[in-house]
């Protein structure tokens, strides 16, 4: 019997799939706005945080969860949680639905990417809980406060640097791209060409796509040394890249002839600041990981009652052998 | 033949050895979620009194999370209980995202035909793949390691490189709302959509594998593929239709991750095979073929949905998580080999 039965169950299931249709929609049902308000208990509170990152196999976002667990250290207030989507969307989805089901006070997230984490974000910030966007954007505007660096902004510096300070009287750059489609890969770019407008004498005369990765900025680099006789600059989209590119310069002997910039900018001891300190790199812009912003604003909401700015930029800095050990020393007080 | 004898043609290993022990051993992982369940509801965060995690939301919202893993699963079922393996479902299923996103927002196309065609593209690409292994010979991990990169690329060629993002509505380049309710839930906001599909999924399966002569075919491919093909079992056919069945639903999870993201990206669904043989391996099926369930692995799927719920919600490092499903899966293939065999 149980044969015939089973095939009856599946039917009713599949009806009920069609009787599903047309019901609710999440995307539609808009809930009051939460304002900050409501979660602010003032000092005498206790708040858990829940900080989403989207992957800290990368170096950047390991410094981004670190340095909001050092600011919210000095805040006793606060106690933070940490999830890590490993770079799937559908994952970190589920880590801010487990957040919201832990009632957390206040959700830090950087999004891995933009489009599918905004139903969950709003789907947090329409329940009363803050919400603070890091890094990259969500779509729309559920949420409380973004803060972020501004990618053509770096660009534009890097190019002006390279082309009033490394090449006033021009000279042959090439280009070392992040991964293709990714939006911090146009905008450096995009920034760069921008920021070299200035000086016509300075040509970019090759490009190639290193995906963010030292090993692959280097095989690039071997091949853009073959095909080049002549490059007198470097422009790489992060630093990684620009370390394989003078690995690859060295190996043919090339180095001294030519000079490397990188971004990010990472005051760890594989980053970029010590890179340039130890004079493997001209220079390098920083691209703040917002970690210690993040928490001064989310002690603005829950503990001072106030209100942020919806869209917070952080500027770039230069760092180069002048200030590097300085910013370094500054970014790790306890060495 | 009477359903009795298919029954016992389908599940030929508990009939023989009987007794608490075996059973025990066949149902591993109803009692490993049992197990598992019970160690949540212990360990729930509380609030207000109320545990967490067994809240109708936090629910529903597990069983949502594994519904991908769990569609991919029980085709890959399929394939490990003929003794093959499908490394290739992660791909496939992002090649159907992003063919569900291209196709309804870029080119316009209605709700049906677009389903129609991603899920016709999942099942031949699967079918190809078996004819690859079954007609000219080549081991599945290999050719289905080959179709992994195939998918990839092919996915990465129709999206531009880029993820194709999904806005609903019946303006140009929006995809028709009939779509948008693939990702929402029901019965009163509770139940998600893709929970329904993977349980439609589930059910066909079993009753397929219980009712149908197919299924007699597929354990005794599994069991001793020689035997088989002496016997006049259409080897090749079976492999071909297992693989093609593998690929059909590897692209159905497509379709309801890009509806549940609102987004096709040619980066979906990376590692899912993984996750997906795992839930096999927890749920009882041998990776040697011809032994095992889907009702297994719907229950190891299941399982591992729990446990990644329960270590979030008491924000256990995800570090530590990664060490933890691996102790699992371990500890799930070694009670395998104590099983006692018929």
């Amino acid at each position: 019997m149980r044969s015939v039965k089973i095939p009856l169950a599946a039917a009713a299931i599949a009806a009920l799939v069609l009787a599903g249709c047309g019901t609710t929609n999440e995307r539609t049902s808009d809930s009051p706005q939460a304002g900050a308000s409501k979660s602010c208990k003032g000092a005498d509170g206790k708040y858990t945080i829940g900080m989403s990152q989207a992957n800290v196999a990368e170096p950047y976002r390991q410094r981004m969860d670190d340095d909001i667990k050092a600011a919210a250290a000095t805040v006793p207030q606060f106690e933070v949680k940490f999830a890590d989507a490993a770079q799937d969307n559908a994952k970190q989805v589920a880590d801010v639905e487990n957040y919201i089901t832990q009632q957390i006070d206040l959700l830090i997230i950087s999004p891995n990417e933009a489009k599918p984490l905004t139903a969950v974000v709003k789907k947090a910030y329409d329940k009363g809980i803050p919400v603070i966007v890091l890094d990259r954007k969500v779509e729309g505007d559920a949420y409380t406060g973004f803060i972020g660096g501004d990618n053509v902004q770096i660009g534009t510096e890097a190019g002006k640097y390279i082309a009033e300070k490394l090449l006033p009287d021009g000279g042959n750059v090439v280009e070392l791209t992040g991964l293709a489609g990714a939006t911090p890969q146009a905008e450096r770019h995009e920034g760069f060409l921008a920021g070299i407008k200035g000086n016509p004498k300075v040509k970019v005369i090759a490009a190639a796509s290193g995906d963010w990765l030292r090993e692959k900025g280097q095989a690039q680099m071997d091949a853009l040394l073959k095909a080049n006789p002549k490059i007198d600059v470097v422009y790489s989209h992060n630093d990684p890249m620009a370390e394989g590119a003078y690995l690859a310069a060295k190996a043919v002997g090339r180095e001294k002839e030519m000079k490397f910039t990188g971004i990010d900018a990472l005051p760890i001891p594989s980053g970029g600041i010590k890179a340039v300190e130890q004079g493997r790199l001209s220079a390098t812009f920083t691209y703040p990981t917002n970690g210690k912003e993040a928490i001064a604003a989310a002690k603005k909401i829950l503990v001072d009652c106030g209100t942020i700015e919806k869209s917070q930029t952080l500027p770039t800095r230069l760092i180069d052998a002048s200030n590097a050990a300085k910013i370094y020393a500054e970014e790790n007080p306890n060495g | 033949m009477t359903v009795q004898d298919e029954t016992a043609a389908a599940t030929p290993v508990e009939q023989s050895s009987g007794g608490v022990v075996a059973t025990l051993f066949r149902f591993q992982s109803v009692f490993g979620l049992l197990a598992v369940f019970i160690a949540a509801i212990i360990f729930s965060p509380r609030k207000d009194g109320e545990i967490l995690f067994i809240s109708a939301d936090n629910l529903a919202n597990v069983v949502r999370a594994v519904s991908e893993i769990g569609i991919i699963a029980v085709g890959m079922t399929f394939v490990i209980l003929i003794g093959g393996i499908d490394l290739s479902v992660g791909a496939v299923l992002g090649l159907a995202a992003v063919g569900s996103a291209v196709l309804m927002v870029e080119n316009d196309w209605g709700f049906l035909p677009s389903v129609v065609l991603v899920l016709a593209i999942g099942l031949v690409f699967g079918a190809l793949q078996g004819v690859a292994t079954a007609m000219i010979g080549i081991q599945s991990f290999i050719v289905t390691l080959a179709g992994l990169q195939i998918a990839r690329g092919l996915a990465r060629i129709w999206s531009g490189g880029q993820g194709v993002a999904i806005a609903y509505g019946d303006g140009p380049h929006e995809a028709p709302d009939s779509f948008a309710i693939l990702g929402e839930r029901t019965f009163g906001g509770l139940v998600p959509i893709p929970v329904l599909i993977f349980a439609v999924v589930a059910i066909a399966a079993v009753v397929f594998l219980r009712v149908s002569a197919f299924s007699r075919h597929l354990y005794a491919v599994g069991g001793n593929e020689k035997a088989a093909r002496l016997s006049g079992v259409p080897v090749v056919r079976v492999k071909i239709a297992v693989f093609a069945i593998c690929g059909l639903l590897a692209s159905l999870a497509g379709i309801v991750h890009a509806v549940q993201l609102n987004q096709g990206s040619p980066n979906d669904g990376i590692g899912y095979e993984l996750d997906a043989i795992a839930a096999v391996v927890i749920g009882g099926t041998s990776l040697a073929g011809g032994r095992g369930s889907v009702a297994g692995t719907v229950a190891g799927a299941l399982l591992l949905g729990v446990l990644n719920n329960i270590l979030a919600l008491n924000n256990i490092d995800s570090n530590i998580q990664l060490l933890i499903k691996g102790l699992v899966i371990v500890a799930a293939a070694a009670l395998q080999r104590l099983r006692p065999t018929s």
